[in-house]
């Protein structure tokens, strides 16, 4: 099997006394889905914090490419090539698709920002994802739907170029045809090369969309199967801790 | 949908921002402040005068200054509640230096004190830098709320201008009231009151024009998105607090000019003159939202509605109920506005 992109060894994080992740491994590769499952605060939001960089681990090792990194702050992460699209979506309601677009990184041209060249490139991005359901990039998020804030959450990174990224409960507040909509864009998105990780509660898009689920349970990585050798049952058998999974880990 | 048509939409979108710009905030306002003016003028025709609106524009000035900081403050989610103690320090601080350093007396006009001036200037500047830079220190390090820390820096102030000043005035107001001793002509706009435009003008360009501007939207807006985007959010609020600090500075050398003393008590309450300007103009104090615009006129309205009160014989008490249902005007029709975008 390749080298992954991502792969976590170890990694610990508590909050105070709470011990959140306790020793989690996690791969990640090119061109696949690695969907991560698991109970309510069984601490997966707290793994793709410290992915990001906004959130650093207290310890483990990060190897991106075979090669140890350290991520301290979010434009570590980005300088990688990894980007989050957050449980909560972390857009700025009062500022258009662009301006979140580039947020962080807007384009510049004389010292002012290129606006012309900023609105080209988002279209262009969001053109390229099949996406149609936007009439203009100068609109305010706060006059989005949720599925198109998804949409545009998910444009930011690939607009980044990004090589990895990470979606927490990208399809949580959808309904079915945006739900869809967004799953397809998700199995786009590897499909170009991307190694993307996506979080859901939802087995049946997992099944849909994973090539390899990973378990997490109170901390601790119980499962990382191949969605082909596995079912719906043991899954939830072992988000629940009702199952213990005997094979070899992904 | 094609990709030029994405992007033509794009552009008769922001032709139609432009135009809702028109038809938003700063238009009502304009409309009001022409209401005020004619029916002031109508119950006082001295209302239309040079001298008047020299009034007017004057008093504008200092609170213009520190409303167009306050305008990045609440943009960015915070308030500064310190930039009226911070006139009354700066004046004293500088009155205190050009008194005693630099040996200005009253018996010097305003043409053979501009060196001194130049200095107390920066002298003003400076103090109001430190204000904010405590205020960014207590709300970045402390985690203490915006409210609280200027509250806080804003007692401090106030004190400290009492102990420098003693209590009472630095410099005499009898015969150094500079803006109209370096011009006596009874102009609207007196070179003081050009130079505030000019500094407004500059900073609300750095507002609407400049990444510094852009972000101060984007953390007032989601401040956890701000920094996921990889901006510093500390350090850029630490900015915000310096520019709302320094323009106070600035307003302190205003009112001494003006006063031709700094006195402790010049600036009080002129922080919610400031507040009432930005949020009659159009911003929330929830962050995110405001335009310089909005600010400046919301000023200008509230001056006009004093200085007509007084000129039209009631008594200017009836100002703070005036203001108080300006505020409560903008604050409904922004809540209008944000419903109208939400089912758009
Ligand atoms: N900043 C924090 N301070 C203290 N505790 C935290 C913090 N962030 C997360 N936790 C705790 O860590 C645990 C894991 O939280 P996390 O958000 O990672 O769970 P999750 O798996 O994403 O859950 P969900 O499916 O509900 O999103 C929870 O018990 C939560 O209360
Ligand atoms: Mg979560």
């Amino acid at each position: 099997m390749d080298v992954p992109v991502i792969e976590l060894t170890g990694i610990v994080k508590s909050f105070g006394p709470v011990d959140v992740l306790k020793g989690v491994d996690l791969k990640a590769f090119a061109g696949k889905v690695t969907a991560l499952v698991g109970d309510n605060g069984a601490g997966k939001s707290t793994l793709v914090k410290g992915l990001a960089g906004v959130q650093p681990y207290d310890g483990g090792t990060v190897k991106y490419d075979g090669q140890e990194v350290h991520l301290h702050t979010p434009r570590e992460a980005s300088a990688l090539g990894i980007e989050v699209v957050y449980q909560d979506l972390a857009l700025a309601e009062n500022l258009d698709i662009v301006q979140n677009m580039f947020l962080g990184r807007e384009e510049t041209r004389f010292g002012t920002m290129d606006e012309g060249t900023m609105e080209r490139q988002a279209s262009e991005t969001l053109q390229g994802l099949s996406v149609r359901t936007v009439k203009s990039v100068r609109q305010k998020v706060s006059s989005l739907s949720g599925g198109q804030r998804q949409t545009v959450a998910i444009a930011r990174s690939v607009l980044k170029n990004a090589k990895v990224v990470i979606l927490d409960e990208p399809t949580a507040a959808l309904g079915v045809a945006q739900t869809e909509q967004v799953l397809n864009l998700v199995r786009r998105l590897a499909d170009s090369g991307v190694a993307v990780i996506i979080i859901s509660h939802n087995l049946v898009d997992v099944f849909k969309v994973a090539d390899y689920i990973a378990v997490l349970y109170l901390g601790t990585m119980v499962a990382s199967v191949a969605t082909a050798d596995t079912n719906s049952d043991d899954v939830v058998g072992y988000i629940t801790g009702s199952k213990t999974y005997e094979g070899k880990n992904v | 949908m094609t990709d030029s048509h994405l992007a033509q939409s794009a552009r008769s979108a922001r032709l139609q921002q432009l135009t809702q710009l028109a038809t938003n905030q700063s238009t009502i306002l304009v409309g009001v402040m022409i209401l005020l003016t004619i029916v002031f003028s109508s119950l006082e025709p001295k209302f239309l005068s040079a001298l008047t609106a020299n009034n007017i524009l004057t008093d504008w000035g200092s609170v213009a200054l520190i409303a167009v900081g306050q305008t990045f403050v609440i943009i960015s989610g915070g308030i500064d509640l310190s930039v009226g103690a911070t006139i009354g320090l700066s004046g004293v601080v500088s009155a205190w230096t050009m008194a005693n350093v630099l040996g200005v007396d009253q018996t010097i006009k305003g043409g053979e004190a501009s060196g001194a001036l130049l200095i107390g200037t920066l002298v003003s500047v400076a103090v109001g830098v430190l204000v904010g830079l405590t205020n960014a220190f207590l709300i970045n390090r402390f985690k203490i709320v915006p409210f609280i820390a200027t509250l806080s820096t804003m007692g401090a102030a106030l004190g400290f201008s009492v102990i420098i000043s003693k209590g009472a005035p630095i410099g005499s107001a009898s015969n150094f009231a500079l803006i109209s001793a370096i011009d006596p002509k009874v102009n609207p706009f007196s070179w003081a009151v050009i130079v505030v435009i000019i500094v407004v003008v500059i900073v609300g360009l750095f507002l609407h024009k400049s990444r510094f501007g852009l972000y101060t939207y984007a953390i007032g807006s989601n401040s956890f998105a701000a920094r996921a985007a990889g901006i510093n959010v500390e350090r850029h609020l630490t900015k915000v607090y310096v520019l709302s600090g320094a323009l106070a500075g600035l307003a302190g050398m205003y009112v001494y000019l003006r006063l031709g003393a700094g006195s402790p008590s010049s600036g009080t309450g002129r922080e919610l003159d400031a507040i009432a300007a930005v949020v009659i103009g159009g911003a929330s104090l929830m962050g995110g939202v405001g335009r310089m615009l909005g600010t400046v006129l919301g000023a200008l309205i509230l001056f006009t509605v004093q200085s007509g009160l007084i000129m039209i014989g009631v008594a200017p008490d009836w100002k703070k109920v005036v203001v108080a249902v300006l505020i409560a005007a903008a604050v409904a029709v922004q809540t209008l506005q944000s419903k109208n975008r939400r089912t758009a």
